[in-house]
């Protein structure tokens, strides 16, 4: 009997020994296969329009699309200072700072707070910068932008901007994507996603870099996540070609890359047709704006051309990778009717770890070559009547500390501020924007903000208030829910806007 | 007994079951009345037997929804009068509820019988009236009317809604506390802070009872906005739990701040209006945005006429020359025709714009081939707001005819080769606000001129140079070299 038992298990053991994995996935089919289809009937609705007449029906996903209700923004410039430059420098004036220069910082100030790198009690740090009032304003601006103080009553400086991000690849992708995790699409992805492009023949969403190096966070700062990768960036260079790969190759001719073209557009259309997949749209828009940019492209990316004064103006040398190029350029593109232009410029993370991230040398010099072009920039796309339908945004992914860095505890070689989340300071300029306007507030040191709080996701509603675009209304359906570029918050900075 | 009463958390612990407990009561009350009046139907004589249970129980929970209530109310913050009322009548219910019972169990006594059904309707009335004080108790006493229809409104006439109009045309003349600070408080503070739910002591109604405080001390300080926990609570981080208005609720916009900041720190006066107090450059320009908007400040680029919208045949015409033609917004019919990939758009490609003249508000030639002799149909585009003419052949001999253009706001000739004396025909033009000539070959003088006839108009006209500066070549070095 009990042998009898032992064989019965021991069948009952072999035969559920073969039921693998295989075999519950494939008896889940049925179950998995009715979730799948539920999503999939879901995407199937047509989109309706409203004004079908005005609204690109080949499914173009770059065509220009209509606002929620009129923008003041046509297009955005946004000048992004990765590593953060220091507002205490710059912009947020302390006077008390200046009197605990050197002293020991106050344990109030540290309890419960984490640093990126200060440890232990370190020392506060007085303003390194002259400050001045400037304009009707009466804006604060330090001798470290000499040319930048002229546009006073033209910016609207927020001066409490908050972030929850101390390391700089998240605070960036916080800044560019609304989220510290990577997936999320960028700002300008958003935008062209919203409004489409205007010029045909050029990307609506341009990246340009400087500063030797890209952003910590990597090309996903201005990637289209989970948005068609037809709305993600495109990076242009300065030096070399513009775009890469881009130009044929020897002994192509452009009648032979049409032809081309046109063959494996044929074949995507079959796929579409046939799946329905809306990145095989943007594989074939793809092609053929590549095909355009061969000769848009090196046209408007090309400086030469400029007249000597605006040269001058700008301080521009062309040929070479620099953050003035790219603001020369950045206007071109605007005046081309390009949706989102995102400067990058590299080199702001001044610890006092050595003389180039440093606050009384690197900062200096890193001022010295945004300070004219910026202005430049300004003034330029304001005498070209661009300044009213463009806004400009300027900043960093965070602020610097009020105290020395003492990283590991020890004395740094030169002057350097940490990471500071809590308070720092941005500007925005042009349309709509209030001129010389000042909104937030942070205490005597510069340490807490205390008025007119913002947060980054107002900062993105704003952006997209200008362009005509409800930040709410803004959404795209991924993974069975609508997301938007502010997620749950966002609150339209009113008090900046005209 | 005494035990209970008297050691807080207990009595509070239960008091806290009340208004869960009280839909006992009202629902098998509800139900014993129904059943009263049914079961005297030979039909439904069968019920009779149902009876007594139910009206046991239901007095019973009333009995205990009494205790409950008179435990909750020991925890105050309740408006005395209101609290009275709901305070007898649930008594009453109890009261009557009990006699109910016993008119059951003694029913085949003679006469009683008959006051089954005039006391289950007192019962009934009662009932009504305790529950609705009861919920005038928690949610304040306007929680139905706020939520009426206004037609019914109008049939009951009670709380005809307050349609809120600004009094004031001007933002100077609006009175500081009685205009814009009191309409914060309503919004954001009564809910809770009121004659009726006093949450934290507190009421917010008018001045004198801000100024008394709540039972935590004083909430004001005057002219010390940041020593006022009027304010201070205001601004707390989210997830305080002392930040006012609490999680949940809508908190208050940075405007709305700024005001109260400035109230307070003006020492909160009464009758003041905004003109009479200093105002920081900050305070101007949140209250230039409390500015009540006229129709035009509203929709800056949109006429509010409604128009058709456009035929598909004239736009398509349109777009085979390049043209982009796209809604203001979503849902207009209006429209923004731009050039910016029509390079090859000529003056007589104008005349395909005629057909669209009612709807066509900003129009976008920068870089086309359209010269003077366009001006002849842009002067019928009398709709036109924006109009760029941006590095264009035109000489603007023809400027003149852009006087039709009465909505024109904003006109971008930079580029041009326009001539001077024509500028001051622009003059005309009374709702035009910038006009852009950087690179045209207009003179000084012809700028001037047009200023004296328009000053408040924004005439550019570039040519901006930024100085070398020293600091434009030092490079910083820690070893000077």
């Amino acid at each position: 009997m009990t042998k009898h038992a032992k064989l019965i298990k021991e069948a009952n053991d072999t035969t559920l020994r073969f039921f693998t994995r295989r075999h519950f996935l494939k008896d889940c089919v049925t179950g998995l296969g009715a979730a799948a289809l539920g999503s999939f009937l879901a995407s199937c609705g047509s989109s309706s329009s409203s004004n079908k007449t005005l609204v690109d029906a080949a499914g173009n996903p770059m065509a220009p699309k209509p606002p929620h209700f009129p923008g003041k923004a046509k297009a955005v410039i946004y000048l992004h200072m990765a590593g953060a430059p220091s507002q205490l420098e710059l912009f947020d004036y302390k006077p008390e700072l200046a009197k605990l220069h050197n002293q020991l910082c106050p344990q109030s100030l540290l309890e419960g707070k984490k640093f990126a790198f200060i440890r232990g009690v370190p020392k506060m740090l007085g303003p390194q910068a002259v400050f001045k009032q400037h304009g009707e304003s009466r804006a604060w601006i330090s001798d470290h932008l000499p040319h930048f103080t002229s546009m006073a009553d033209d910016v609207s400086f927020l001066k409490a901007v908050q972030t929850d991000q101390f390391n700089h690849g998240p605070a960036q992708l916080l800044m560019q994507t609304g989220s510290a995790r990577l997936g999320r699409p960028s700002t300008g992805s958003w935008v062209t996603y919203g409004l489409g492009s205007e010029n045909s023949n050029l990307p609506g969403f341009v990246v340009l870099t400087s500063g030797g190096k890209t952003p910590d966070a990597g090309k996903s700062v201005w990637g289209s996540g989970f948005l068609p990768s037809v709305y993600q960036g495109v990076q242009c260079r300065t030096k070399g070609e513009p775009v890469l790969y881009l130009t044929d190759p020897d002994g192509m001719s452009r009648d032979l890359r049409k032809e081309s073209i046109n063959a494996i557009n044929e074949i995507n259309k079959e796929e579409y047709t046939a799946f329905g997949d809306p990145e095989t749209l943007a594989r074939i828009s793809q092609y053929e704006l590549a095909y355009k940019m061969q000769i848009s492209v090196p046209d408007v990316m090309n400086i030469n051309n400029e007249p000597d004064y605006i040269h001058e103006m700008y301080g521009t040398q062309p040929g070479k990778e620099s953050f003035a190029n790219n603001c020369l350029l950045a206007r071109k593109l605007v005046e081309k009717g390009v949706r989102f232009v995102q400067l990058y410029d590299w080199g702001w993370d001044t610890h006092g770890t050595d003389e180039g991230g440093s606050i009384d040398y690197g900062l200096r010099n890193k001022c010295r070559e945004i300070d004219r072009p910026i202005t430049a920039l300004l003034q330029d796309l304001k005498q070209r009547g661009l300044l009213d339908e463009t806004l400009v945004v300027w900043g960093g992914e965070f602020g610097r500390t009020p105290m020395q860095e003492n990283r590991d505890g020890k004395d740094m070689p030169f002057l350097g501020r940490d990471h500071h989340v809590e308070a720092f300071t941005m500007w925005m300029a042009g349309a709509g924007i209030k001129r010389g306007c000042s909104f937030g507030e942070t205490d005597e040191i510069g340490y807490a903000a205390v008025k007119g709080k913002v947060a980054i996701n107002d900062i993105h509603a704003t952006i997209l208030q200008q362009l005509g675009l409800d930040h709410e209304k803004l959404t795209y359906q991924f993974q069975g829910r609508p997301f938007r570029l502010t997620d749950t918050g966002g609150r339209v900075i009113t008090p900046i806007l005209s | 007994m005494r035990l209970l009463i008297n050691t807080g958390s207990w009595s509070m612990f239960i008091g806290r079951s009340h208004p869960l407990l009280v839909h006992l009561p009202i629902g098998i009350l509800l139900i014993a009345c129904i059943l009263t009046l049914l079961a005297r139907r030979e039909k439904w004589r069968h019920l009779q037997g149902a009876l007594p249970a139910t009206l046991l129980i239901a007095a019973l929970s009333a009995i205990a929804s009494c205790i409950t209530g008179y435990m909750l109310s020991l925890d105050g913050g309740y408006e005395e009068n209101l609290l009275l009322t709901h305070k007898y009548l649930g008594i009453g219910v109890a009261v009557v509820s009990t006699g109910l019972y016993i008119l059951e169990k003694n029913k085949h006594k003679g006469q009683l019988r008959k006051w089954q059904v005039p006391a289950s309707v007192v019962m009934v009335l009662l009932l009504s009236a305790a529950g609705h004080y009861g919920g005038s108790l928690t949610h304040g006493d306007d929680y139905l009317t706020q939520a009426m229809p206004d037609g019914l409104r109008k049939l009951t006439g009670v709380g005809a809604a307050k349609a809120h109009v600004a009094a004031y045309t001007n933002i100077g003349d609006a009175r500081v506390y009685e205009d814009l600070v009191m309409p914060v408080l309503t919004n954001r503070c009564y809910g809770c802070h009121n004659e009726q739910k006093l949450k934290g002591g507190l009421r917010l109604e008018s001045v004198e009872l801000i100024r008394k405080g709540g039972e935590h001390g004083p909430v004001l300080k005057d002219s010390v906005p940041e020593e006022s926990e009027l304010f201070k609570r205001l601004i707390l981080p989210e997830e305080d739990e002392h930040r006012m208005p609490p999680k949940g609720k809508p908190g208050v916009t940075p405007q709305e701040l700024e005001l109260l900041h400035w109230w307070i720190s003006q020492g909160a006066p009464t009758g003041k209006t905004v003109k009479e107090l200093t105002k920081t450059p900050l305070m101007l320009a949140v209250l230039e945005g409390m500015q009540p908007a006229t129709p035009w400040d509203k929709q800056e680029f949109i006429p509010e006429e409604k128009v058709n919208a456009v035929s598909a045949e004239h736009l398509a015409k349109l777009e085979a020359k390049g043209m982009k033609v796209l809604p203001v917004a979503a849902g207009s019919n209006y429209i923004n025709v731009d050039g910016i990939n029509a390079s090859n758009f000529t003056n007589e490609d104008m005349q395909l714009l005629l057909p669209l003249k009612a709807q066509l508000v900003w129009l976008n030639l920068a870089g086309t081939r359209v010269t003077d002799s366009s001006f002849g149909v842009i002067g019928k585009l009398t709709h036109l707001v924006r109009l760029d003419l941006r590095n264009t052949g035109v000489k603007g001999k023809e400027l003149s005819s852009l006087n039709a253009c009465t909505e024109l706001r904003y006109l971008n000739l930079a580029g041009t080769a326009v001539a001077g004396e024509s500028l001051t025909s622009l003059q005309k033009n009374k709702k035009l606000q910038q006009v852009f000539l950087y690179q045209s070959g207009v003179s000084p003088a012809a700028v001037a001129e047009l200023r004296k006839y328009m000053p408040k108009l924004t005439i550019d006209t570039g040519g901006y140079h930024l100085p070398l500066l020293a600091s434009d070549t030092t490079v910083y070095h820690k070893v000077a070299g």
